[in-house]
Formats: structure tokens, sequence, C-alpha cells
């Protein structure tokens, strides 16, 4: 069976992230805006996906199905990625596979080749900065899930680590921000520049390649948290 | 065919209008969900239009019976309005389009409201005087063609249907309370108390903090028990006081443009108070029905019709504007 043709992207942190698998070729596009400055989800997306098409040589015609990052991450930014997902699926009659970003981001990790020694052989917990004081995190080895993606305090998930014995490479910007709590706690983390603390479009794609396919209508971002009225409602 | 969509506040709309002005379907899913905390929340309204926006679409297709093939132009509210919520519909939108490589159209909510009436079966021709009051605007525009519009005054606080919910809110009524408040204010005297109509504020501009403020006063002053006895009152003067204050400034907008033509829109306009002070002016009116009133997507398909349409892939980049940004 010929490789499938994916298109897939994702808009859970700052960075807009477009990839595209097609014929055992990976194409990536992406939009990371400096520190501070505005995500270009909404006005970059389109764009980028464009410009993947251009990088392939391909057009809707070749693309099989569409792989999209649900979260955790932004609000706003989760709902651009899954609204352009379910639209462009709608329009053209394509079926999406959503896509966990820490599951991506820590497929990314693993996929490197890790400048630290050993590091290969760990489990990965990939951290998306959740603000307010929160990550979001997840820890796979593998295959396999050690901890599922949750809204979790950082020094709760560090205790958490310790007590599953568990000391993995950590990725995404939360592992940056909070690397001196993570190192104490014995994760390794790459320097702050590196790639493995960003989305990888490849890995939506391979990730949605592999993943079950959901009808439009039930791919919902993982949003992992209520909106604030609802939690001062019930308080 | 133009394919349209609405989501600036917390209904999740579609339309599909023809060329010529003929709404061939018009989908709104009001999400009322917002009631129990007394307002919209714009997190929980985004996150509902997601997952309403794509089967919205589907049913004003199928209701209009045309498929996205027989789609030419594709239409979406840019501004002004809340982000998320905005965002969710022109995202859909843009998809919609560049991924069958049509043209966009990016509406001005404020343009959609005033083309409302220049839609079939009775489409009211400008020149007139448009009178727009909603949850979140209250304007006079003088309107000299489909997309020529000047700016007669506006609200410098609240909007009119604003100040209809905060009243309704202190009567102990639900969100959004303005029709449950014209319902009070049917077994109530209008006379019975005199709220004032912001008569410090000249020429065309409307300001209802001053009713607003009164009409707390008032029901501190009376008490909670007389208050409550009393609520049917409270409710008719101070619709009435809000009705007097918006004709007044219609009546000076008339005046100054010479225009003896004037259309109604936004939420508001449902009001039968209203209706029946305007009625009374003596000028000719142009109210669409009501759905085509409040927020809905065949007002903006209508408005698509006179605005400049951006080829693909020019809109790709197109981002939304927040309420205040821009605009009329
Ligand atoms: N019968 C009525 N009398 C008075 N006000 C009413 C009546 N019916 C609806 N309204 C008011 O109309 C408003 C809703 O109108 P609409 O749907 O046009 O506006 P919106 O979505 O709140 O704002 P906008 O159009 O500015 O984005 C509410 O404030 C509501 O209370």
């Amino acid at each position: 069976m010929p490789a499938l043709t994916v298109l897939g992207f994702d808009t859970a942190t700052a960075a807009t992230v477009a990839g595209l698998t097609f014929n055992g070729q990976s194409f990536e596009r992406r939009d990371d805006p400096a520190v501070g400055a505005r995500p270009g989800h909404a006005t970059r997306l389109l764009s980028l996906i464009e410009d993947l098409f251009k990088d392939g040589g391909v057009g809707w015609k070749d693309i099989d199905r569409v792989a999209i990052g649900v979260g955790p991450g932004s609000f706003t930014g989760l709902r651009i990625g899954v609204a352009t997902a379910r639209a462009l699926a709608q329009a053209r009659g394509l079926p999406i596979a959503p896509v966990s970003t820490l599951r991506a981001l820590a497929a990314g990790a693993l996929e490197g080749i890790s400048p630290i020694e050993g590091i290969s052989l760990r489990p990965v917990a990939a951290i998306i900065d959740a603000r307010r004081g929160e990550i979001f995190a997840g820890v796979w080895e593998g295959e396999a899930t050690l901890l599922a993606p949750q809204a979790v305090a950082p020094d709760d998930f560090c205790q958490t680590l310790r007590q599953l014995g568990c000391e993995p490479t950590a990725v995404g910007d939360g592992a940056v921000r909070y690397r001196s709590m993570l190192e104490a706690a014995g994760a390794l983390i790459a320097a702050d520049e590196a790639s493995e603390h960003r989305v990888s479009g490849p890995a939506i794609c391979e990730l949605g390649a592999r993943g079950d396919l959901v009808s439009l209508d039930k791919v919902i971002p993982n949003y992992l948290r209520q909106p604030d009225a609802e939690i001062s409602l019930k308080s | 065919m133009i394919l349209a969509l609405e989501t600036s506040c917390d209904d999740t709309c579609a339309a599909v209008v023809t060329d010529g002005g003929v709404i061939r379907s018009n989908v709104i899913s009001s999400q009322g969900i917002h009631d129990r905390f007394g307002g919209v929340v714009p997190e929980i309204a985004s996150r509902h239009h997601l997952e309403l926006v794509n089967a919205v679409v589907d049913e004003a297709l199928h209701k209009a019976e045309v498929t996205l093939d027989d789609v030419t132009l594709v239409a979406a509210t840019q501004g002004p309005g809340l982000i998320g919520a905005l965002l969710v519909g022109l995202v859909t939108a843009k998809s919609i389009a560049s991924s069958r490589e049509l043209p966009l159209a990016a509406v001005d909510h404020l343009h959609g409201h005033i083309a409302a009436v220049f839609l079939e079966p009775q489409p009211f021709e400008p020149p007139f005087v448009a009178l727009i009051v909603s949850g979140g605007h209250t304007l006079l525009v003088d309107v000299t063609g489909p997309r020529e519009f000047a700016l007669l005054g506006q609200t410098l606080d609240d909007a009119g249907g604003e100040a209809f919910d905060k009243g309704a809110r202190m009567l102990g009524l639900g969100y959004p309370g303005g029709a449950a408040l014209e319902r009070l204010a049917q077994d109530g005297d209008p006379n019975a108390f005199s709220f004032p109509t912001a008569k410090g504020v000249k020429g065309c501009d409307f300001s209802f903090a001053g009713v607003k403020t009164a009409l707390l006063y008032a029901i501190r002053d009376l008490g909670e028990k007389e208050a409550d006895r009393r609520r049917a009152d409270l409710a008719a003067s101070y619709q009435s006081a809000i009705v007097e204050a918006l004709v007044q400034r219609a009546q000076r907008a008339l005046d100054k443009t010479g225009r003896a033509r004037l259309a109604l829109g936004g939420g508001v306009a449902a009001n039968g108070a209203l209706r029946g002070r305007l009625e009374a002016l003596a000028v000719d009116l142009g109210i669409p029905p009501r759905e085509l009133c409040t927020d809905n997507a065949a007002m903006i398909a209508s408005a698509a019709r006179s605005v400049e349409p951006l080829a693909f892939p020019m809109y790709l980049d197109l981002d939304v504007y927040p309420t205040g940004a821009k605009g009329l």
C-alpha cells in the first residue's frame, strides 16, 4: 500500500506549524513568532499550507487526510487550527485524524538524534506552558503512555516524576520555562533554542497517518481546562 | 450564490443568498447557554461556535437545496465583535473558500445590520436614515447607497439593547432580558416614573447610563417589597424612557438629513413600543422581519453583495477586528 499523503498542522503553541508527508518525503513550513509577539495562527496558517502544496508539488486532490494537533494549548490558537481542519475537511470531503499536540512534541523528541548522551533511552515528557503557574504535560516511553496529558502545577508534576522514579527527557516551552525545577527532579533538557522544544509539522503528519479518523463534528480541542466563568460559577 | 457566516457574538449563523438578494436559507443556532452567567461569556461562546459551525453551514446548504459547487462567493463577518467568536467564522469561511479557490467577502457587522433591509422580497432602497439598536451597538447612519454611509450619531456608553438587558436584570428577569422586559411592561404604566432620556446629550448621540442609574435608585428608594409590587410600572417607565431617547434622536437625524425614510435594525427592533412610536413619525419605515433584525448571516450575505470581493489567495492573511477597532 502506498504511503498516505497527509496534510498536518498545529496551532496549540505560539508557533503556527504545517507539515506534508507525500511519497516518502516530509515537508514543513512554520511561523515561530518572536518571544512576546502575537501568534500568527489566524493570518499565517492557510498561507503556510499553500506554500507546502508548492513545495511538494501537490494539490487538494492528492491529500488523503488532514491531521490536526488538538492540544492542549492556547484556547484561541487551538480553535483556529481545529476550525481550519474541520472546514477544509468539510469543503474537500477529507477525513480528519486528531493528534495530541503533546504526543507530537514527544514524538519529535524521540526522533531527533539527541545531543545528550543516553537521552533516547529515557521516557519523554512533553510540556507546554499553560500560564497561570500551570503546565500541560504528558509522559511517553516509546508507544506507551506513562502519564496522560494533564494541566498541573510544575512542582506537582515534578513530585509525580519522583514518585514514578521517572527521569525523562523533557521538551517543549514549558520544559524551558521550568528548567531548573525539572532538572532538579532528574529531567534532561536540551538547550533553550533546540528544535526539540517545538512542535514539528511532520510529527503531526506521521501520528495522523497512524491515528484514528474521527468525523469532523467530533473533532474538538482538548482544552484540558474549563473556561474561567465556569470555574468561578462553581466556586 | 453567496454562502455567508456570522459568529460575532453568541449566535452561530450561516445563510445562502442569491446574487439578487433572495434568501434561500438563513440558519441561526442560538447558544442559549449564557443565561446563568448573566451575559455572554466569550470563551464559552467561542467553544460553542466551533462545535456548531460546520453543522450550521451544512444545514444552510441543505435548506437552500444547493451544494458548495453552487457557491460562487463566501462571506463572513470580520468585525466588530468578540475576537474568539469572530475567528471561528472567519477562519471557517477562509478555509472553505481557499480550498475551493473561491473569492471571499469580509463584511462589517454593522454594514450587515443595515444591509438586512436590502434583502428580497421587500428591499428598502437608499437613501434613508438607519437606526441600528442591538445588544452591542446603537447608531444612526445616513445611508445613501448599498455601501455609502455617514455616521450621524452613536452611543456614548451602553448600547440600547444592553440598557434593556441591564434593566431586566435589576427587575429580576433573565438574560438577555429585552423581550421579557417588554412583556412585563405591558401591564405597567409608562408614566408612573419619570426616567431621564439623556437630554444633555445633543445631536444624534445616545447615552443610556443615566436611565440605568435612575432605575437602580428608584428600586432602592422604593425598597424591595414595594419595588417588587411595582415591577410592571418600573419596566414600562424604563422602556418608555429608552424608546423616547431613541425616537428623539431618530427624529433629529431625519431633520438634519431632510429624509423621510427610516430603516430600523438590530435586536431591539423587535420592541413593539419602539415600532409603535416610529410609526407615529409618519415617515416611510423599513423594518425587516425579526429574524433579520437580530444577528443572522443573511444580512452578512446581503452586505457582501456590495463589498469588493477578495480573489483567492488575497484573503489568506485576513484577520478579524474587535469591537471599537474600526467599522462604520
Ligand atoms: N422585544 C425586545 N425589546 C427590547 N429589546 C429587545 C427585544 N428583543 C430583543 N431585544 C434585545 O436585543 C438585543 C439582541 O440583539 P442582537 O441579536 O441584534 O444583538 P447582539 O448580538 O447582542 O449585538 P450586535 O448585533 O451588536 O453584535 C438584546 O440586548 C436583547 O435584549
